[in-house]
């Protein structure tokens, strides 16, 4: 069987305002998704998204809440204008664009995320698995440094 | 070229009448290729102050490594003035407390260039106009200074400082955005594989030196994130993973914020292009909110602007 | 021995060195020309008037190197990887001299560092005089010269259409086995253009004294002036052929325990784990760098710590030179101190 591929999922911890929702992201998801709980979207420095993708990540996968819903008023805003433009960098240097997704939810929203993971998942397979910018696990060797 | 002497005269009336108690401006250096940034405290050094084409850093660097209460006199082109507004707006420093000697740019000359071109025995470099006449051990050699200007500075749109206390010189012609966006969009046209592959080209030559964080003037951090030790944010040495995240960051950490001046770029010891990267994110920044780092010292960069005025920018 | 090599017949006799050895050779990368090893559509770069930009002490120490691997289960093993018996060519005399120096360093009775001493074992360094002597680089003033024949298994010197080749070791000689021996007239004229090399450059600053002054004046204004513009980069430091800080870092997501580069001109290099940081800004990063060039070396090993390449003249982002640095502080009062 063909290994499934990865995604780090990074999730408002707000976001998911039904309790059967959060406790199925909590306990009950596959082991190919890495899950970071972040207090808020606007936490999530582009940062970890870097180490994500680095680190081998075949997608990247940022829920969050609706505007206006935002457990600290502009949290979600501010993360939207900066993952988005970090998303459209990395793009431009050779991380497909469609390997990272964005997931608005509303609270009223229910079930909704364990779709969007599926799929996502099933794109990522159709893209098949990243390499550019993965190199955290290539050791440099030789080469014009060594 | 601007008058070098009223230069030195507005530098050494500022020092004289105490306006400021410091200007930052040039000096020649040891050869004619490198002069250096020097800082002036009284009228009667002002004599070694020089300006031409190959001061090649950008000043306002020091604007935040002068003492905060310090009254700060600069020589500023374009590129600088931008970068002191972009300052002024994060607040280290009060416009008030500063005097602006404001010089429009034709552009800094790459030495690089010049040296591949005529050689190392460089004894003077004179520009003149559109020429530049420089003297080596060979005898003169005439040359079209558009050629030897560094590439940020080809592409440079606001060559004359907007916000200057005084303007020496004439204003110049206003450059043409397009170059910038042409640049951008050329790089945007090649496959993402090819991207990657110059992209992984530039990085992987990198040093780790950080010379152009510290020529930068917005990189001004007491520490940088990637000097942090716990959590450690990116990998440390010359590996793949490290000299890419670098690269990625750093650029990235300029959004809103960078002026295009090209100081890094200048800086760099192994001539990695830097300026593609940043040059982007200034495209996107224009593109999407209309936004120019440091045209002004007021509007704060897209970033720090968060509003819920967003909201419909948002799809699901 | 003294030998003639056509310069036709160099690029053949580097591709028959392929056969035993890694060859490393100056080659061109983007602007600037770098060693790199050595394959069959290799070009050499030989007529720079200067050096390549980053030392070939990173052929010996490279930037970043995996010193151990962590395994699960507080294990680890070795990540060195094995290294061949290799070929440095067209290495400059400034910088020979300088892994010279750096042995001093890394090879003591006590502590040796593995890693360094078996690189310098399989190595063997064959240099290019600099009949064209660089504008930046100061060798004759600290005492080295263009011709400079330390560390080096051979050295050629340029005389036109042919080189000649002086050996000074039995794995030189074998390197050049088969080669017409130079007539005494032709060697005569390579000493000549040796020389001539040595003569041209001129003196850059005075050493006399200059390490009493530097000690003397480790609390003078002078320091602050000649730091003011530093903007705190490494490139100093990392293009010195005669730098050798290193950090140990303990990657942990890569399982690796690392050894990179680093310098005194960093922020972090001092930092302590308190806090306090007992070099806490440019002024006193610089004088460090410059007093251990310029003393401490003196003090350790009687060897000033700079060979006068000249790289950090070149590459300095802000134009610092340490000539200007040191011919001022060539002026700075002291006081003969009088030995028992």
């Amino acid at each position: 069987m063909p290994e499934k591929p990865k995604i780090a999922l990074f999730q408002c911890r707000w976001c998911l305002y039904a309790p059967a929702d959060q406790e199925w992201v909590d306990t009950q998801l596959p082991e190919n998704i890495h899950l970071t709980k972040t207090p808020c979207t606007g936490r999530i420095n582009p940062l970890y998204v870097l180490n994500a993708v680095q680190g081998g990540a075949d997608g990247v996968m940022i829920s969050g809440c609706l505007p206006e819903q935002c457990h600290f008023k502009t949290g979600n805003m501010a993360a939207r204008r900066q993952l988005e433009e970090f998303n459209d960098f990395l793009d431009y240097i050779g991380y497909d664009k469609q390997r990272v997704r964005f997931v608005w939810l509303d609270l009223q929203d229910r079930g909704i995320i364990q779709k969007q993971l599926a799929a996502f998942e099933q794109e990522l397979d159709d893209l098949g698995p990243a390499s550019n910018l993965v190199t955290r696990v290539k050791v440099a060797e030789g080469g014009q440094n060594a | 070229m601007p008058d070098l002497n009223a230069i030195r005269t507005e530098a050494k009336r500022l020092l004289a009448e105490g306006v400021v108690d410091v200007v930052v401006a040039f000096k020649a250096g040891e050869t004619p290729l490198h002069p250096q940034p020097a800082f002036f405290r009284s009228a009667d050094e002002v004599d070694q102050l020089v300006y031409d084409g190959l001061c090649q850093n950008n000043l306002a660097t020091f604007l935040t490594r002068v003492p905060k209460q310090s009254k700060v006199g600069m020589v500023v082109r374009g590129c600088e003035n931008r970068s002191v507004n972009a300052l002024v707006v994060e607040k280290q420093k009060n416009r008030a407390d500063l005097f602006l000697i404001g010089v429009p740019c034709e552009g800094i000359l790459d030495w690089q260039k010049i040296v591949g071109e005529v050689g190392e025995t460089v004894k003077s470099v004179k520009e003149n106009g559109q020429n530049l006449m420089i003297e080596t051990k060979a005898g003169y050699q005439l040359l079209e200074r558009h050629d030897f200007l560094h590439e940020s500075c080809k592409r440079c749109i606001h060559p004359n400082p907007m916000s200057a206390d005084i303007l020496i010189g004439e204003a110049l012609q206003e450059g043409d955005p397009n170059l910038a966006r042409t640049a951008v969009e050329t790089f945007e046209d090649q496959t993402i594989e090819d991207r990657y592959a110059w992209f992984q080209k530039e990085a992987e030559r990198c040093i780790r030196c950080y010379a152009c964080r510290q020529a930068c003037p917005m990189c001004y951090c007491e520490e940088c994130f990637v000097d942090h030790i716990e959590p450690r944010w990116s990998e440390s040495g010359a590996t793949p993973a490290g000299m890419q995240g670098w690269h990625i960051v750093r650029a990235f950490h300029q959004t809103g914020r960078c002026t295009s001046c090209g100081a890094c770029e200048r800086a760099c010891p192994m001539d990695i292009k830097m300026t593609y990267l940043t040059e982007k994110l200034n495209h996107d920044m224009r593109e999407k909110y209309n936004f120019e780092p440091g045209l002004d010292a007021q509007t704060q960069p897209p970033f720090a602007a968060v509003t819920l005025d967003d909201k419909n920018r948002f799809s699901v | 021995m003294n030998l003639i090599l056509e310069k036709q017949a160099l690029q053949d006799l580097l591709q028959s060195w392929r056969q035993n050895y890694d060859v490393y050779l100056p080659q061109k990368l983007e602007r600037f020309s770098h060693f790199m090893p050595l394959t069959e559509t290799s070009v050499l770069v030989t007529d720079e008037p200067h050096n390549t930009r980053i030392p070939p002490k990173s052929l010996f120490l490279p930037m970043t190197e995996a010193l151990v691997k962590f395994t699960r289960y507080g294990g680890y093993e070795d990540a060195r990887h094995e290294i061949q018996p290799r070929i440095v060519f067209g290495i400059r005399p400034c910088d020979a001299q300088a892994v010279q120096l750096l042995d001093t360093s890394f090879i003591q009775d006590e502590y040796t560092d593995p890693l360094w001493l078996e690189r310098r074992e399989k190595t063997i360094t064959i240099g290019l005089g600099c009949h064209e002597p660089c504008l930046n680089g100061f060798c004759t003033t600290v005492g080295y010269g263009p011709f400079n024949k330390a560390d080096l298994d051979a050295i050629l010197t340029d005389m036109g259409d042919v080189y000649l080749v002086e050996t000074f070791s039995q794995a030189g000689d074998a390197c050049f086995q088969g080669l017409p021996v130079a007539a005494e007239e032709t060697y005569q004229e390579a000493l000549a253009v040796q020389h001539s090399a040595h003569d041209q450059m001129p003196v850059a600053f005075e050493t006399e004294n200059l390490k009493e002054k530097l000690e003397q004046n480790f609390k003078n204004n002078y320091w602050d002036e000649v730091s003011q513009s530093c903007l705190g980069c490494g490139v100093c430091t990392f293009l010195c052929p005669t730098c050798f800080c290193f950090d140990i870092v303990d990657e942990t997501q890569r399982r690796e325990r690392v050894r990179n580069w680093d310098s005194c001109m960093f922020r972090t290099y001092s930092l302590e784990a308190s806090g306090h940081n007992p070099r806490p800004s440019r002024v006193e990063r610089t004088r460090q760098r410059i007093s251990h060039k310029f003393v401490y070396w003196l003090d350790q090993v009687n060897q000033i710590g700079c060979t006068g390449c000249g790289r950090c003249v070149r590459y300095c982002p802000v134009g610092l030179d340490i000539r200007s640095m040191l011919r001022q502080a060539h002026s700075l009062p002291f006081e003969v101190s009088h030995a028992i």
